[in-house]
């Protein structure tokens, strides 16, 4: 167990990734399912502490570091992939099964990783292997996509190196622990972190990636790809970051506007995918805020977040897969071919918006606890706005849009059986942990003084999310909620896919008409230098020719007479 | 427009229980009912540990809610104005 203990989690699944195309295809999928559950099981075997410790040059790297932070996101990443390997079972493509295996397996190693190199291999080992995902669709789309994909993630990946290189220049340690030091402005190998872990986490401006490339994905490889990345890069928030205020208004600002780009939205993927980096602020918020509450609330929440946004990013791929689209607009009325896809929906959207006996209930509260504790009176409220958002674009838009609304009149079948029992699976945590909730809280890296099922919260939460239900209803009746539309809505990757190209463009442009219009003329120009320097230079030229030794001697007297002159001036 | 289209294709589908209208009108009062019940409620306890003293007035989350979400809305279709494009704006 020991020697065991000293190899990265998750390794097994890595390593397993290289023998699955030897192995037959049909099972394959299995192959996937046995390796996670049997990963999970090493891992919860692997006592606590810091383990493989290897000495590089003039320092050691830390491979395996578990204490009460990286075992809780380490399981969860467990779960995840098992849920998501059951899913994908009916899948034969061996490059999404290599893909997934080695992208958990990565994410698992990242979160145990002690020191910042170990940290950075893992790092860009899921943004490589995830990237198969999105190419796995085998479209035009689904491959541009997954480049802007790959660059954004290998730049955050070369942030963070540089940020760790610098950082062990000054400091001559690379152990991944706080960069927070009260009082102080974080230094240059801070801020390049940040900046490497604020693109994964989607910060505001950095956060398009995700909602380009999350749709393009396999109806199962989103699954896969909701539930690492991001949560990856708040494990790593919570572990660097912790306390520093500047990620509270950042935060903030990530629960508002996904929320409104999620109401016009009309590929019910993408919305999840604007959910997603709307739950990613509230964890942002509560590592900003940084007390033991909100951190509590932050794993927390975490922790719900990926098995609710999983279940959610289920049911809209078992659409996809039986539909074909997941497109608002030619959606509807699915409720009556796959009444269990819709019932496991509703439960994944009762969870994100936070309904009592569900788990976003008893996590996302933490956080706007923390924030209320703490006498952050907007901080509060903006929470409180971003829940109702939350009912809005996850808690109806989706399962409404999809299942209910008007009726498409497309018939399916319900999803496979696999897909079912997946979201089975994570409908049973979700409400599991809503119930049992004292299970969860016990993991979390703080011992916890919080009990969510007061009266006051359960009124003032259903208050909250009833009257948002209500207010959809009025909007609705009185034909003023805005209608599907089929259509693209721009965002930051507009400056890059469309802005950037089109400034290049107009340079050439400047360049052709500058080429154009004075290129022969410099060629003139420079020929007539060079005609000029030939005849000056050649052997009867006037710099060129044999002087005599009467005038040099001319020359120089009288060079040396004016020197004596200006000597004397 | 859409959905006039299918239905006419299959007019032997009866709707399901969520589609009658009388079930929809129960959906909708049970939901005004319980919603009026949640204000009520109000009146039957106090919050232990307020920290804020808008948290304390009387059906704060309920308005607060509902404004919320409308403004959302609302903002959603500004903002569709703004940055709505051509469902293959990016194709072309």
């Amino acid at each position: 167990m020991i020697m065991i203990a000293n190899l990265p989690p998750g390794l097994i699944m890595i390593l397993g990734a290289l023998v699955l195309p030897f192995v037959a295809r049909r099972l394959q999928a299995y192959g996937v399912l046995a390796l996670s559950v049997i990963s999970l099981g090493l891992f919860l075997l692997t006592p606590a502490g810091e383990h493989g410790n290897i000495a590089l040059f003039n320092t050691t790297l830390n491979m395996v570091r578990i204490d009460s932070l990286s075992r809780i996101f380490g399981i969860v990443f467990h779960i995840a992939a098992i849920v998501s390997s059951i899913y994908a079972l009916h899948v034969r493509d061996p490059r999404q099964h290599i893909a997934a295996l080695v992208y958990a397996g990565g994410a698992i190693g990242a979160c145990c990783a002690g020191d910042l190199i170990t940290l950075f291999v893992f790092w860009e080992l899921t943004a490589l292997s995830s990237v198969f995902l999105i190419w796995a669709s085998d479209s035009e789309r689904s491959y541009r996509s997954g480049m802007r994909y790959l660059i954004i993630q290998v730049a955050s990946g070369v942030l963070l190196l540089s940020g760790a290189i610098i950082h062990y220049v000054q400091s001559g340690s690379l152990a991944f622990d706080s960069f927070v030091v009260e009082g102080q402005p974080l230094g240059l190998a801070a801020t390049l972190i940040l900046l490497a872990l604020g693109i994964k986490c989607a910060f505001p401006l950095l956060h398009n990636w995700l909602q380009d490339s999350y749709p393009e994905a396999t109806a199962t490889g989103t699954v896969f790809l909701s539930a690492f990345t991001t949560k990856l890069a708040v494990y790593s928030l919570i572990r660097g970051f912790a306390g520093l205020d500047l990620l509270i208004p950042i935060g903030c600002a990530m629960t508002l506007f996904p929320i409104v780009f999620a109401v016009i939205e009309n590929d019910l993927r993408r919305v999840l995918a604007y959910s997603l980096n709307n739950q990613l602020g509230f964890m942002v918020v509560g590592v900003g805020i940084g007390t033991e509450l909100a951190i509590n609330g932050t794993v927390a929440h975490a922790f719900c977040h990926i098995i609710y946004k999983s279940l959610l990013f289920m049911s809209m791929g078992a659409v996809l897969y039986r539909v074909g689209t997941t497109k608002a607009t030619e959606l509807g009325g699915l409720h009556k071919s796959m009444p269990w896809t819709t019932l496991f929906c509703i439960i994944g959207a009762g969870a994100i918006s936070g309904f009592p006996l569900l788990s976003g209930f008893i996590s996302k509260s933490m956080i706007i606890s923390a924030a209320a504790e703490q006498h952050q009176f907007w901080v509060w409220i903006v929470l409180l706005i971003a829940s109702a958002g939350v009912m809005e674009h996850s808690g109806i838009k989706i399962p409404f849009f999809a299942f209910f609304s008007h009726d498409s009149g497309k018939r399916v079948e319900e999803a496979p059986w696999n897909m079912l029992t997946a979201m089975a699976i994570a409908a049973f945590f979700c409400v599991g942990l809503g119930i049992a909730y004292p299970l969860l809280y016990r993991m979390l890296p703080y011992t916890v003084d919080y009990h969510p099922y007061t009266v006051t919260h359960v009124v003032t939460q259903m208050q909250l999310l009833l009257f948002a239900l209500l207010a959809f209803v009025v909007l609705m009746k009185s034909g003023l909620y805005p209608a599907e539309q089929r259509s693209t809505n721009l965002d930051t990757d507009w400056i890059y896919r469309r802005l950037l190209p089109a400034c290049i463009r107009g340079l050439r442009t400047v360049y052709d008409v500058v080429n154009d219009a004075f290129r022969s003329d410099m060629v003139v120009i420079v020929h007539g230098i060079m005609d000029f320097t030939r005849s000056t230079f050649n052997e009867r030229g006037i710099l060129g020719r044999t002087w005599s030794s009467s005038t040099m001697t001319l020359w120089a007297t009288l060079l040396l007479a004016v020197c004596l002159l200006l000597y004397y001036l | 427009m859409n959905a006039s289209k299918h239905k006419s294709k299959q007019v032997s589908d009866p709707p399901s229980w969520f589609e009658r209208p009388r079930n929809i009108n129960a959906m909708i009062a049970g939901l005004v009912i319980v919603c009026g019940l949640l204000v009520v409620a109000d009146l039957f306890y106090t919050n232990p540990h307020p920290h804020f003293d808008i948290e304390t007035s009387f059906g704060f989350q309920a308005w607060f809610g509902f404004v919320s979400f409308v403004v959302i809305v609302f903002l959603g279709r500004i903002l569709r104005m703004i940055v709505g494009r051509k469902e293959d704006y990016y194709d072309r």
